[in-house]
């Protein structure tokens, strides 16, 4: 056993030892490199490093919790942890943590990401490769982001265990001209599959058609989704399908399990798995982690659980717990059986978004909401992308948006960006019918 | 909350700048934050869970070779701390950049700050925190008004921060902030709506008695009732709207705050939150008209007890007052000392860091709209059809900041200058320039709401209030 994972567990038997009923413990060594980058140029060169100890501890039905930096003080802050728990409040809902012992996958998690320290040419051939595209004149900025985490867990209901996950991401956003823009990600867990010029690419190529934008108008459209957009309408949708957002009422699909929700088309599935840069073996109780059908052609199948969760759903956990709440980890959408082309070509008129921010909602119940489109939007006619637009709104429904979905493509795309696309996703392009956009007055 | 097992170890932080400043180094700065942290977190009436953490750790941030590198730890050794500081050191010279960053001159500053408590944090016991919480959630909950989901989450941070640089400054300071978000649906006939509130400010634990959260969110669920019940939707037109303070508070925040940022004006943020319709080379700059003279908001992080309350900010610049729109007219830039050195003027004290692994960025403070010589009745008296738009459900805005939408939350028809029945979300999607440029009465009461304010990748959520008083816009497009 190796010394962080038996400190790991020392502090779950000092919690036992004082009295508590659960105590789980989740050491994680963290490594973080950065590299910020505006104007073609790197801004600034970042490195953190975490040392920390999530424990959670039970005592009665009373949850709390708190962190442990590094081991330091461990059995003071134990004693005061459990002298809280008991003036805490009674939680007569809450329903344990996961019992057993497990097998996990083994760690797939890439070393080189431990090692890298100087990422910056990876931003040079990301902006390079923009500038292919767009022009010489472009002007890019964004960030690249490299991890690698050691997991180490223990718990006194028998889950142990350790874990390494890695993840490198890069996001860059081109300029062509101050209101024509492209932007492009690329999200691995290896460098193994990193190609930073694809983004710069992709950012480059939107830009250059983004160029001379006209004036968008309103009205109800057919709209092509890129995966960047719809990545971050498939989080949206992972996050209300986590049973905690449903008891909040932070959901469209409360009450709706075994109900059609969707197209017979969408099967939406959360799926932490090898390649998606939230990899991981076990989730916070130190339950294996699995795939979980959450969408099955349409029909609202389960929601995400912890242990507590399920046993309020009268369900099983389905491997999504968080120190607190069940939390999605990687959305993904079944493809298509059609190419990206013949998707266009299914659209007489309508729009191409390529990518959206600050979705927000009227009412979460209902899935009343907006969401706005940057960088380009294009007005497609016979497949083919006939104008630039500008300052668009889609102002619709998140049920009847998936209500709408008429095709995707064979291409998926893994995608993760900023808070905009969260939960990281892996998502086709998405056709939707009759979707209402909106623009100021 | 837990009990510090020791005070930040400043002797640690002070080792590192003189272990910083024996390289070569145009500029280096130590910046350590410790946070006894707090939340607690209630769902549908019940305690779901009570989070309690310290965390202590320190940043080196260094200017050499033209660039910027940054490192972090919550490791307090001096191992560690050596480690941090050849990391920042050697991160400077990954960016090989043409122009050199360079910073706009400021002198080192010593000083302590603190923000007083007249009922001091630490000396209440965590069963009183969870008692007034679960009172407020209790007494709202127990009115005759079907409410199938709520959950209230209070967030206490006790941060004591030291920040010391290469040209002398020693700040020390200590602020404690309490925050609570409420969020309830309220449902009638299987129609549900919903509300969220947010509360805040610096200072002690008499902020419970200030925010009088129970009559707020009563306030709430009263209204969300009524709204299901009595809601009427909007023939949508042009017609006159009444801005109640919190929804002024927002249009300030997002369409005068954000685009007054430098970094966004001068493209740093362009990937993330964006950039801005002020920009080098464009139409519009310090000096162009972007509202109706009566129009002046500004930034002040000096309002007492605010929730985005600080003496001097995370580069150790002395905070004020900045004007940011002045009689309509764009006036002054949110700068750091980078963004200020690019723009060839002096940082006007506008950066902050949410945590000790973070580097600071250009940040609002508290933003708002300076009120005029109305009363709330003669803004509404004159309006003959229009809507008094209290409050806000969904809102948006692009990431230039110019065109916005804002759904209003609690609203009413007005006719002849007086409020009839409620509207259901009425909503207007505007540019700024029509949205300042349409303000023609200024209430004289000015209204403060708390928010978190997101910027910055990884993100960080700083506190910060944006208010103002009640506004009317003259012949707007409402739908």
């Amino acid at each position: 056993m190796s010394e962080v994972l038996a400190k790991t567990e020392a502090i779950v038997k000092k919690g036992k030892a004082l009295g508590a009923d659960e105590v789980l413990a989740k050491t994680v060594f963290g490594r973080h490199r950065q590299t910020r980058f505006s104007n073609n140029q790197i801004d600034i060169a970042v490195a953190w490093n975490n040392y920390v100890t999530d424990v959670a501890l039970t005592w009665n039905k009373r949850l709390v919790a708190t962190q442990i930096r590094n081991f330091q003080n461990t059995d003071k802050i134990m004693e005061q942890l459990f002298k809280l728990a008991k003036v805490s409040k009674e939680n007569p809902m809450y329903g344990g943590i996961a019992k057993g012992t497990f097998n996990y996958l083994k760690p797939t998690a890439d070393k080189k990401l431990q090692e890298l320290e100087d990422p910056a040419e990876y931003v040079f051939e990301a902006i390079e490769a923009a500038k292919k595209e767009a022009g010489v004149e472009v002007n890019t900025g964004g960030i690249l982001y490299a991890k690698y985490e050691d997991v180490y867990l223990a718990s006194s209901e028998g889950p142990t265990g350790q874990d390494a996950r890695s993840a490198i991401e890069l996001s860059i956003r081109a300029f062509s001209q101050i209101d024509a823009s492209g932007h492009g990600v690329e999200c691995c867990s290896s460098l193994r599959d990193f190609k930073p010029f694809r983004a710069g690419e992709k950012a480059g190529k939107i830009a250059r058609l983004a160029k001379n934008p006209k004036q968008g108008e309103e009205g109800k459209f057919n709209v092509i989704f890129d995966p960047l957009f719809f990545g971050s309408m498939l989080g949206t949708w992972g996050t209300m399908a986590s049973a905690y957002s449903v008891m909040i009422q932070l959901s469209v699909f409360v009450k709706k399990l075994g109900q059609k929700v969707a197209s017979d088309m969408v099967t939406l599935r959360d799926n932490p798995a090898e390649y998606s840069v939230s990899n991981r073996v076990f989730d916070a109780e130190g339950f294996p982690i699995q795939e979980n059908v959450f969408i099955d052609h349409g029909v609202l199948k389960t929601y995400l659980h912890n242990t507590s969760t399920a046993k309020i759903f009268k369900t099983k956990t389905t491997g999504n717990a968080g120190l607190v709440q069940p939390i999605p980890w990687n959305i993904e959408m079944d493809s298509g059986d059609i190419s990206r082309e013949e998707l266009f070509g299914e659209v007489k008129r309508g729009l191409y978004l390529t990518n959206t921010w600050y979705t927000r909602f009227q009412n979460y119940a209902t899935g009343d909401f907006s969401t706005i489109p940057r960088d380009g939007i294009f007005l497609i006619e016979n497949g083919e992308i006939k104008q630039s637009w500008k300052d668009l709104r889609l102002s619709d429904n998140a049920l009847r948006l998936l209500s709408q979905i008429t095709g995707m493509s064979k291409e998926r795309q893994h995608v993760h960006w900023w808070l905009e696309a969260e939960p990281p996703s892996l998502s086709p392009y998405v056709l939707a019918k009759d979707i209402q956009m909106t623009r100021p007055k | 909350m837990l009990q510090k097992v020791k005070t930040l170890d400043k002797d640690l932080v002070d080792y590192a700048l003189d272990y910083a400043r024996s390289k070569k180094v145009e500029y280096a700065e130590t910046r350590a934050h410790s946070t006894q942290h707090d939340e607690l977190v209630i769902k549908n009436g019940v305690l779901d869970a009570f989070v309690s953490t310290i965390d202590t750790g320190f940043c080196v941030r260094i200017l050499a070779n033209g660039g910027l590198g940054f490192a972090s730890t919550n490791k307090w050794t001096k191992e560690e701390a050596k480690t941090v500081v050849d990391t920042a050191y050697k991160f400077t010279t990954i960016a090989r950049r043409k122009d050199k960053i360079t910073f706009a001159e400021e002198k080192g500053v010593e000083t302590k700050w603190s923000v007083e408590q007249k009922k001091k944090i630490e000396d209440i016991p965590p069963e009183k925190k969870i008692e007034e919480l679960m009172e407020v959630d209790k007494t709202f909950a127990s009115q005759e008004i079907k409410i199938p989901g709520r959950i209230m989450a209070c967030t206490i941070n006790l941060t004591e921060k030291y920040f010391v640089n290469s040209e002398g400054s020693a700040i020390s300071s200590f602020v404690p902030n309490i925050e609570t978000f409420a969020f309830i649906t309220v449902a009638e006939n299987g129609k549900p709506e919903q509300a969220y509130k947010q509360f805040g400010r610096s200072g002690g634990w008499e902020a419970f008695d200030e925010w009088k959260m129970t009559e707020a969110m009563l306030h709430e669920a009263k209204v969300l009732q009524k709204l299901v019940k009595e809601g009427k939707v909007v023939k949508p037109g042009k017609m006159d709207l009444v801005c109640g303070t919190e929804v002024t508070g927002i249009a300030s925040h997002e369409s005068c705050g954000h685009p007054i940022e430098a970094d966004r004006i001068l493209g740093r943020e362009m990937s993330q939150a964006g950039r801005s319709f002020i920009y080098p080379g464009g139409p519009f700059w310090i000096g162009t008209r972007i509202g109706n003279d009566i129009v002046t908001i500004v930034d002040d992080p000096t309002v007492k007890n605010s929730h985005g309350y600080y003496e001097y900010d995370d580069e150790g610049i002395k905070a004020r007052r900045r004007y940011l729109y002045k009689n309509g007219i764009i006036n002054e830039f949110l700068q750091n000392r980078e963004t200020a050195a690019k723009l060839d003027t002096r940082s006007n004290g506008s950066s902050r860091a949410n945590s000790y692994a973070r580097e600071a960025i250009v940040r609002m403070a508290n933003t708002f709209l300076l009120p005029g010589d109305w009363t709330e009745e003669e803004v509404i008296e004159d309006v003959k059809h229009g809507i008094y738009m209290k409050s806000f459900t969904e809102w948006n805005i692009d990431d230039r900041r110019f065109n916005q939408r804002y759904v209003g939350r609690e609203a009413y028809l007005i006719e002849n200058g007086e409020l009839k029945h409620p509207v259901a979300r009425p909503i207007i999607e505007t540019t700024t320039k029509n949205w300042w440029s349409s303000v023609d009465a200024i209430s004289k009461e000015v209204g403060f709401d708390a928010a978190t304010c997101g910027k910055g990748d990884p993100m960080q959520g700083i506190p910060v209030y944006a208010g103002g008083p009640v506004i009317r816009l003259k012949e707007v497009y409402v739908k």
